[in-house]
């Protein structure tokens, strides 16, 4: 192929790329009919990063995971409908690592900042040696998993669970910030003053851990490269159990590497199991009295 | 499925070696800041960049959304040292990002990551903007619900 040839495959993918999730476009971005009702029970649904997650991607993964929650709203069930769901993030600074990432992919590829960023969940950074260098310890290491950012994150939930905001809480943790839920998830509930059993749950998205607390739910893809190549060192590893389906996405250099959180949200069926798991786990936390 | 993983990543690899992208590299001697020539806080070459993306003849309101987050992100990586503004300019970038959800719902992301790459044109510029995201912790930083967004716009 021709490099124009291969130029214009890449603009006709980005442009089917962004046509595809052109169905979440709002003239106004519709409200939670149930959060205009002061009385309406409250529950917060927590993001939580991953490891090549800045502040800047956080913001708009949450952004994503919030809109398409709203676009599926309507047809959810009575007692998610009822609920007022708040989005808010916990985050998992990842400032070290994405800094260990980019210069490894300096040194090791030769690539330019521009590049870096425009391909940072994308398959030509996910190497496996960059995996290696930069990526594995932390994502398969429990002890390199900061304690205080898991304190922080269990006080959180507590906060929240707890008299006066008597909320639910879902978290929905994407890739490293997995093994963050799964520790804050046991230090809140090993600790007196335990919350009432199934006032957290958790839909896991794209995760390296081996085990989702309290029966919860996790969506990992078969074109997922980053959690295969640590299943590859870890084969405890939880199995795939989504895809993007046949999508351009997968084409295009910021999504290419199967792993971006958006992607998941963006490609089906992932993203429509995602929602549903999410709408199952809001129904049953609505039969939670929190506190 | 396997077949199609691998005529996938066939695909990016080849893809990835025609430098997709455009963008210019900086001049060697490019400082943090940069050129703001018409003190506006946001640099020339983002400014060049988002009026020939999004002009504001026809994407006005795209035009706009990305100047509030280019002169927000300006602002970090120049003050990346310091704790206190950080937090405060990580709020700035999150209206910002906020703003253009609002206009952009079924884009918004890819029109960050290009705009993002070019702000970040320099290793000098990437590692400001990594360190002042490690001066910002979880709740530092509220976050409006969708149907607030539109009304962060500056």
């Amino acid at each position: 192929m021709t490099r124009i040839g291969m130029r214009l495959a890449l603009t006709v993918a980005w442009v089917v790329a962004a046509w595809s999730s052109a169905d979440l476009v709002h003239a106004q971005i519709a409200s939670q009919p149930a959060c205009q009702n002061v009385m309406a029970p409250r529950t917060t649904v927590f993001f939580v990063n991953g490891i090549t997650t800045t502040l800047d991607d956080a913001r708009l993964n949450i952004g994503k995971l919030e809109l398409e929650f709203l676009n599926r709203l309507p047809g959810m069930s009575e007692a998610v409908q009822a609920n007022c769901n708040v989005f808010s993030l916990n985050y998992n600074p990842t400032g070290g690592e994405v800094n260990d990432f980019f210069e490894a992919a300096q040194q090791q590829l030769g690539i330019t900042p521009t590049r870096f960023w425009l391909e940072l969940e994308g398959l030509n950074l996910f190497t496996r040696e960059l995996i290696r260098d930069a990526l594995e310890g932390p994502m398969t290491d429990l002890n390199r998993i900061d304690a205080s950012t898991i304190e922080r994150h269990a006080m959180a939930y507590r906060e929240q669970i707890a008299s006066p905001s008597c909320r639910r809480v879902l978290i929905v943790p994407h890739s490293q910030g997995n093994l963050y839920t799964n520790a804050a998830y046991d230090l809140v509930f090993n600790q007196p003053p335990s919350p009432p059993p199934g006032a957290i749950k958790i839909v896991g998205v794209a995760t390296p851990a081996q085990t989702v607390p309290a029966n919860g739910f996790y969506r990992t893809s078969t074109t997922d490269v980053l959690i295969n190549a640590i299943r590859l060192i870890r084969p405890g590893t939880l199995p795939p159990n989504t895809n993007w389906g046949i999508t351009p996405l997968l084409l295009s250099p910021s999504y290419s590497g199967g792993h971006s959180f958006i992607g998941y949200l963006s490609a089906d069926p992932s993203r429509t199991q995602i929602l549903s798991d999410i709408e199952s786990s809001l129904t049953a936390l609505a039969a939670v009295n929190p506190c | 499925m396997s077949v199609f993983v691998v005529v996938i990543w066939l695909a990016v690899g080849l893809t990835s070696c025609s430098n997709s992208s455009d963008v210019p590299p900086p001049p060697a001697q490019e400082t943090v800041a940069g050129i703001d020539a018409n003190g506006d806080g946001v640099r020339d070459d983002i400014e060049v960049y988002i009026d020939a993306t999004y002009p504001v003849s026809a994407q006005g309101d795209t035009n706009r959304a990305l100047r509030q987050f280019a002169r927000a992100a300006q602002v970090t990586i120049i003050d990346a040292g310091e704790p206190a503004p950080s937090v405060a300019h990580a709020a700035e970038r999150f209206r910002a990002l906020e703003c253009l959800m609002a206009r952009r719902p079924a884009d918004f992301h890819l029109i960050f990551v290009e705009l993002r790459a070019r702000v970040l044109n320099t290793a000098a510029r990437s590692l400001s903007y990594l360190q002042a995201d490690n001066h910002v912790r979880a709740g530092n930083v509220p976050l409006l619900p969708a149907d607030q967004w539109g009304g962060a716009c500056l």
